[in-house]
C-alpha cells in the first residue's frame, strides 16, 4: 500500500486525520477507478502486446540466440506484472522490493541489458499506442524505475 | 517465431521464490512462523545461539567443534531436501536441471530470506576441485564467543552436507576465515575429504586464506 496512506492509519489511536492527510486518501480513492482500467486493459492485452514486441525483437536483433531472447521476454512479462500490481497499489516499494533485487542480479548474471534495452524501447512504444496519456501516467513511474534499475551496469 | 503464450507456465512467469515479505509468514495467535508451502520455520533467538556455544563448550569443551559439525550436516541433509522440493515445485524444474545462475541466486535469496546472512561462491578453484563459499553477516558467527579461529562449524556441517548431496560426491568443508575473528567474511573451502586433510592444521596455524588456497593448489 501506499507509504503515506499505510502511516495514516496509524494514527487511528490518537486523533482524528487532519485535512490534508484525508486529502491524500481521497486522491487515492479517486486515483481508484482509473488504475483499474488501465490494469483491466493491461491485463486483457498483455499477451498481444508482448507477442507484437516478441516479432519486433526478433527482427531487430535476428544475431541473438532464441534462448537469451525468450529469458528477456520472460523478464519483461514479471516486469509488467509487477509494475500493472504496483500501479494498482500505488506502491513503487513492491516493485523494488519484490522484483529488482532479484531480477537485476539475473539481468546482470546473464548479460542481457543490450537485449533489454531494446526491448524496453520496442515495450514502450507500444504501450503508448495501446494507453492513453492519463492511463500511461499511472503506469510509466513504476515501469520507468525498473527499467532504469534493470539497465544500470554491473555494480559488483 | 517465439511465442509468448508458450512463454507462460500455467499463465504465470515464476519469480523469487524466496522473497522474503513472501516467503516468511507468520500466525501471532497460534505462535507459528510458516514459509509460503505452510512448512514450519524456527526462529532462533541470539539468546539461544549464545547459548548453544556456550552450554556446548561447557558440557563437551574440544568436541563442541564436531558436535556442531555433525547437527549441521544432519540440517544440511533436510535443507536440502527441502530446498530441493520447494523449487522443483515452484520452478517446475528438477535442481539438476536448473542453470548454474538460477541456481545462485535461489541460494542467495534462500540464505537472505531465512536470516543467515548473504552467500556467494567463489569459483576461482573449481577447476582445481575446490569450491570457496563465502558468507558475510552469519548470526551464527556474529553470537560466537570471539576468538583468534573460526568457529561457524555448524555451517560448515550444513554447506558439506548440501554440497555432497548436490554433486552427488562426499565433501568435506573447512572454514578458513571467520568474521567471529575478525575477518572481512566466513569463507569455507569445500573439497574431497582426502584433499582438504592438511587444511585443519593451517587453520590452526592461523595461515591465511589466500595461503592455504596456494598450498592447497600447489
Amino acid at each position: 500500500m501506499d507509504a503515506q496512506i499505510a502511516t495514516i492509519f496509524d494514527e487511528a489511536e490518537s486523533r482524528y486525520l487532519k485535512s490534508e492527510e484525508l486529502n491524500i486518501l481521497s486522491q487515492y480513492v479517486s486515483s481508484l477507478p482509473q488504475r483499474l482500467e488501465t490494469y483491466r486493459l493491461l491485463r486483457d492485452k498483455e499477451l498481444e502486446i508482448m507477442q507484437q514486441v516478441a516479432d519486433q525483437l526478433q527482427l531487430a536483433m535476428p544475431q541473438e540466440t532464441t534462448a537469451n531472447l525468450e529469458r528477456c521476454l520472460k523478464h519483461a512479462l514479471l516486469m509488467l506484472r509487477y509494475c500493472a500490481m504496483s500501479m494498482l497499489l500505488n506502491d513503487e516499494s513492491f516493485v523494488k522490493e519484490r522484483l529488482l533485487g532479484w531480477l537485476s542480479q539475473t539481468v546482470q548474471a546473464y548479460n542481457t541489458q543490450a537485449i533489454d534495452s531494446t526491448l524496453y524501447r520496442l515495450l514502450n512504444q507500444r504501450l503508448s499506442q495501446v494507453f492513453n496519456p492519463g492511463q500511461l501516467g499511472l503506469l510509466n513511474p513504476p515501469l520507468k524505475l525498473a527499467q532504469t534499475t534493470l539497465l544500470q551496469p554491473n555494480l559488483k | 517465431m517465439i511465442s509468448v503464450a508458450d512463454l507462460l507456465t500455467n499463465n504465470r512467469v515464476p519469480s523469487n521464490y524466496f522473497a522474503p515479505d513472501a516467503y516468511v509468514r507468520g500466525d501471532l495467535e497460534m505462535g507459528l512462523l510458516e514459509n509460503r508451502r505452510g512448512d514450519r520455520l524456527l526462529a532462533l533467538p541470539e539468546t539461544l545461539i549464545q547459548g548453544i556455544y556456550a552450554g556446548l563448550d561447557k558440557e563437551t569443551g574440544q568436541a563442541t567443534r564436531l558436535v556442531l559439525f555433525n547437527c549441521g550436516r544432519w540440517w544440511g541433509k533436510n535443507f536440502y531436501a527441502r530446498f530441493s522440493e520447494e523449487l522443483t515445485d515452484y520452478y517446475n524444474t528438477a535442481l539438476a536441471d536448473m542453470s548454474m545462475v538460477e541456481f545462485l541466486q535461489c541460494l542467495q535469496q534462500c540464505w537472505i530470506a531465512h536470516g543467515w546472512g548473504k552467500i556467494d561462491m567463489d569459483q576461482t578453484y573449481q577447476q582445481r576441485g575446490f569450491l570457496v563459499i563465502k558468507i558475510w553477516n552469519s548470526p551464527f558467527a556474529n553470537h560466537a564467543p570471539k576468538g583468534t579461529l573460526p568457529v561457524c562449524f555448524l555451517e560448515a556441517g550444513i554447506l558439506s552436507t548440501f554440497f555432497s548431496q548436490l554433486t552427488g560426491k562426499d565433501l568435506q568443508c573447512v572454514q578458513t576465515t571467520c568474521e567471529s575473528a575478525g575477518a572481512d567474511c566466513n569463507r569455507f573451502v569445500l573439497g574431497l575429504t582426502k584433499r582438504l586433510e592438511s587444511v585443519e592444521a593451517m587453520v590452526q596455524n592461523h595461515d591465511t586464506h589466500e595461503a592455504i588456497m596456494q598450498a592447497l593448489c600447489a
